[in-house]
């Protein structure tokens, strides 16, 4: 019974933390009290992952609320990453509340809309309801859009604006989709108010009407993908990500597209059982993550700003969890792990591009080299993580990709295998010749000396620490879930499913 | 062809030069005069047909042929078009693109004469009238593909029949859109308000006047008759949509008479209230009558695939 | 019967909307669509009219009628946009682009098989349609404004699919959607204020400083 309370306060805390945090009278006020409410969010929600990933499904709330393996996993991912993100903005904007940067009003803005964020997020995760899920996360989208311009200048505008209405065209794009699966299920008889519940579709999916099935796949995945940074929907993501004020760029990258991916791995099981398992959905995954992973590593040669540098990896590690899903088998719980590894590293990158473009003032790579020589602690994160997102060994990221490549192999994919490996192979040259001068370029000219305390130094070790441990060894445990996780979704009733998931020792 | 068929041709030729004098006393009735006379056009065409003719010595038999060639043209057209519940004088399958093209043939002449004349002012109406008629033909045509379409017959004179009060219920907003594209079509076709002023003095904002310019005489006489028959030709294609078919075949040709007359006299009413369009707007006007032909045209097919009626 | 009437005034106003350039009469066209489509539930479900449907129609009317172009206006006030400006797309091609559209809708909607008990068979081209027309009116447009515009265009295509076709949807499901809407289009609002401010326009072309 008490889990079903907790799934309600998850909802709840958030979201009475964001308006206390408009009540409170000064910024670092509000910083902590932002911290703590994120802090006992996390608490809550890991408990009962925990309990999910033990025993089995929970739900409330007449069954719109449900927390499976699938939705437990990614809420703990979340969990962690806004517990990290939390900690990074208290230090991030406690440099700028130093220097009287950040006004009361903004700090406001940033924590009020930062707890609505999370909300909507966690809304997403543990609804039953294809609607409310939906709802949630357009609530994130609209909610999100002002973090952009917390800081309120020409660019952040412009990124603000393209962030917004390109967003919303998807999300509308994603609702249409939404409907037509409820017209799929026309002749199968639910009452109104099942007709949008995963559990009920899930059971009853062989019977959707397949034309409807597909026609509603290919709005999910358009309009989905557009919130996911899938290629060619992407052309918000550069821009909103790099005129974000760190913390949120990283939390866009270390877990919003994540969540836009959960909603399509939602959808997949069902579209497969309803076309009849041939794959139409898959090969469509495939294609899209293939594309994405191309287009990103063309851009990411060309560029000089360092968040618009990660904001195109992110691309294309979206691009790589969409291929991994696509492949199937082995494939999908790479995917899993993947989400893990990428919001983990990506969070950390993003932190070190902040915390760097604090010291030097700019976030220009010509300019911010050096890094190891003037900030050794943020320096050291950032190559760490740029090396991690190019699939360095032993970094847990180069495990996830190498389980992918097998599983296309198993599936014979060879043009997937020569495209992906092309792809990663020119994003691995680009982004270090990126890195290197970062590191140990000539050191750029500074404008703020760098006082590391124990906290940012937390704040890099714990999650390199983390992707080097599971690259190495990944706890019984974890595999279990992820693979219940994975199960969900290639659960579809055929023989094709259930093959092994194990990893790779 | 029988007897009655020769009827809608008769009141065409008989009863057209009366439509100009009902356009002219209603606007006179805006305007608060009394207005021409009704027969004004009659005894114009009496007065110019006694005349002598005036022709330009850079003019060639182009010039000459002109007028009458559109004349032949548009008492062809007339021989096709029926009235009321009369047949028309001739009629087969497809003839309304006979008829299109036919007045087409009509306008082709008036701009050839122009162009024939050297003047810079024929030059330009002609080019004007050209190209606002590229915009409306297929206008015309789709809202004639529909029609035939919608009443499920090829022949002009067969596809007014089918259209009754059931047809309306059912397809009433297709009906709707082909009427106002077709009313669009008259208005740009006969050079009335909101495309071109008839009533203008200034060469450089006609259209269709300043074609006829330097034409005297018979030649006048034949433009200003085969202009007449124009628009009562439209104006009887419209009314062949509107006016339900009662019992007595007398009765539907007085209806549709009369419905030739109302419409002119909707012609005399936009001509009051509204101003000319700016040259550089008609288009947009001339691909909005396409485009609500069109939408009528893929409402019609959704129509008959779900109602094959 | 009606249904048909709303359908084809639906599509009349898209296509007015694609061919117009006068900020104040799009929003006018916009709001009687919505106001227009907001009788849609009542009429779609004679048979088993309920209270959930006429709130809905309520609402929606309220919503799409009143509330958002009142929003709309006041964002032009504050934006001050008098001139018109040249579109990506001239209103001509715009026109033949809509009915291109139109044409698309129809043909792709003749291979869905619709439930039997379907209010019209133009329900599912027209919703096509104005969702098409919508985002061409989001790409081929440079004012906010405009775009915003055809942002609602949008949702009223997902919307009259939703009412018309999907007759099932939750209540709360759609009390969510049409909150969501408000929302967004407040939220928009607000954008277009910021950005008005900051750079004295609203054409969103000229928003080009990042790029790459």
């Amino acid at each position: 019974m008490r889990y079903e309370a907790i799934l309600w306060l998850l909802i709840l805390v958030p979201a009475l933390t964001g308006g206390l945090t408009l009540q409170l009278s000064s910024a670092r006020a509000v910083l902590r009290a932002l911290c703590v409410g994120v802090g006992i969010t996390v608490a809550l929600g890991w408990y009962v992952a925990g309990e999910v990933l033990m025993s089995g499904p929970v739900s409330a709330g007449a069954e719109w609320l449900y927390l499976d393996a699938l939705s437990a996993y990614n809420l703990a991912v979340m969990l962690l990453i806004y517990g990290l993100c939390s900690a990074y903005a208290a230090v991030y904007f406690g440099v700028e509340l130093r220097e009287g940067r950040l006004t009361l009003r903004q700090a406001r803005q940033f924590a009020s809309l930062w707890c609505g964020a999370l909300a909507a997020m966690t809304l997403v995760f543990i609804s039953n309801n294809l609607g409310i899920m939906w709802v949630g996360i357009e609530a994130t989208t609209l909610l999100t859009g002002f973090l952009i311009c917390v800081h309120v200048t020409r660019e952040s505008l412009e990124a603000m604006w393209k962030y917004i209405l390109i967003c919303s065209v998807g999300v509308a794009f994603a609702f249409m989709g939404t409907l037509l699966v409820g017209a799929s299920t026309h002749g199968l008889g639910l009452r109104a108010p099942e007709v949008l519940l995963w559990t009920r579709l899930h059971a009853h999916a062989a019977l959707l009407n397949p034309v409807w099935l597909k026609a509603a796949f290919v709005f999910l995945l358009v309009g989905y993908g557009t919130k996911a940074g899938l290629a060619p929907m992407h052309n918000w993501l550069p821009d909103a990500h790099s005129q974000a004020p760190a913390p949120v760029s990283a939390l866009f990258s270390g877990f919003m597209l994540n969540t836009a991916l959960y909603c399509v791995m939602r959808y997949v099981p069902l579209v497969e059982a309803g076309t009849g398992n041939t794959g139409w959905g898959l090969r469509l995954l495939i294609g899209f993550g293939l594309f994405s992973i191309l287009v990103a590593a063309a851009f990411i040669v060309f560029q000089h700003d360092l968040k618009r540098l990660l904001a195109y990896h992110s691309v294309e590690h979206i691009g790589i969890i969409t291929l991994g899903v696509g492949l199937g088998g082995l494939g999908t719980f790479a995917a899993l792990f993947h989400t893990l590894n990428h919001s983990l590293c990506k969070t950390l990158a993003f932190f070190a591009a902040g915390r760097l473009g604090q010291t030097f003032g700019t976030h220009d790579m010509h300019r911010l080299s050096g890094a190891m020589r003037v900030a050794p602690a943020w320096g050291m994160g950032l190559f760490g993580s740029l090396l991690a997102l190019i699939g360095v060994a032993p970094f847990a990221l180069f495990m996830s990709e190498l389980q992918i490549l097998k599983a296309a192999m198993d599936g014979k994919a060879i043009l997937a295998l020569v495209l992906f490996l092309f792809g990663a192979g020119v994003v691995f040259v680009g982004a270090l010749g990126h890195a290197i001068p970062l590191a140990w370029g000539k050191a750029g000219p500074v404008t703020r000396p760098d006082r590391v305390g124990i906290l940012e130094s937390l704040l890099v070790v714990v999650p390199l620490g983390l992707l080097l441990g599971l690259g190495l060894w990944m706890p019984g445990p974890m595999q279990t879930a992820l693979n219940a996780a994975a199960d969900i979704i290639r659960h579809t009733g055929s023989a094709l499913a259930s093959s092994s998931g194990g990893a790779v020792q | 062809m029988n007897a009655i068929s020769f009827i809608p041709l008769l009141l065409a030729l008989v009863l057209s030069p009366l439509l100009f004098g009902v356009i002219n006393r209603t606007k006179a009735f805006f305007a608060g005069r009394h207005g021409q006379p009704l027969l004004q056009l009659y005894f114009d065409l009496w007065k110019l047909l006694r005349k002598g003719a005036v022709y330009s010595r850079t003019t060639t038999w182009i010039f000459r042929a002109g007028p009458v060639l559109g004349l032949a043209a548009a008492l062809v057209a007339a021989a096709l078009m029926p009235l009321g519940n009369f047949p028309a004088l001739i009629a087969f399958p497809a003839d309304f693109l006979l008829f299109a093209g036919l007045l087409g043939l009509m306008r082709f002449c008036t701009v050839v004469a122009a162009l024939d004349t050297g003047s810079s002012f024929e030059g330009m109406g002609a080019s004007r009238e050209v190209f606002f008629s590229a915009l409306a033909e297929p206008a015309l045509f789709i809202a004639l593909v529909t029609l035939a379409r919608q009443a499920g017959q090829l022949s002009l004179s067969t596809m007014f029949g089918p259209l009754s009060d059931a047809h309306w219920l059912d397809s009433g907003p297709v009906l709707a859109l082909v009427i106002i594209a077709l009313m669009i079509v008259l208005l740009a076709e006969n050079a009335r308000i909101p495309v071109d002023d008839p009533n203008t003095h200034l060469e450089l904002t006609m259209i269709h006047e300043v074609m006829v310019l330097d034409h005297s005489g018979p030649d006048f006489a034949f433009i200003l008759y085969s202009t007449g028959l124009k628009l009562w030709l439209f104006a009887a294609l419209i009314v062949g949509m509107v006016v339900p078919p009662t019992d007595s075949v007398w009765l539907d040709l007085l209806l549709a008479t009369g419905g030739v007359f109302v419409i002119a006299v909707i012609v005399g009413v936009i001509e009051s209230i509204m101003a000319r369009l700016r040259l550089v707007v008609v288009p947009q006007l001339l691909v909005g009558a396409g485009v609500l032909a069109a939408m009528a045209f893929l409402l019609e097919l959704t129509l008959k695939i779900h109602n094959p009626s | 019967m009606t249904t048909n009437l709303i359908l084809v005034l639906v599509v009349l106003t898209n296509l007015k909307l694609l061919g117009s350039s006068r900020l104040g009469a799009s929003i006018r066209m916009v709001a009687l669509q919505g106001m227009v489509l907001g009788l849609l539930p009542v009429l779609a479900h004679l048979q088993n009219l309920s209270v959930h449907f006429v709130l809905l129609s309520l609402g929606t009317i309220a919503l799409k009628g009143i509330v958002f172009p009142w929003l709309l206006f006041r964002a032009v006030r504050e934006a001050e946009v008098a001139r018109e400006i040249e579109p990506y797309v001239g209103y001509v091609a715009s026109l033949v682009a809509g009915v291109l559209a139109l044409g698309v809708s129809f043909g792709m909607c003749a291979r869905l098989t619709m439930p039997e008990n379907i209010a019209s068979p133009w329900l599912a081209p027209v919703a096509l349609f104005s969702i098409f027309a919508g985002l061409f009116l989001i790409v081929a447009r440079k004012r906010a404004l405009n775009q915003v515009l055809g942002f609602l265009v949008l949702e009223n295509g997902i919307y009259t699919f939703g009412v018309g076709i999907v007759a099932e949807t939750p209540f709360l499901v759609e009390l969510g959607v049409l909150l969501d809407v408000f929302v967004a289009v407040f939220v928009m609002g607000i954008a277009v204020y910021h950005i008005n401010r900051e750079f004295d326009h609203i054409e969103t072309d000229r928003l080009d400083r990042l790029k790459g």
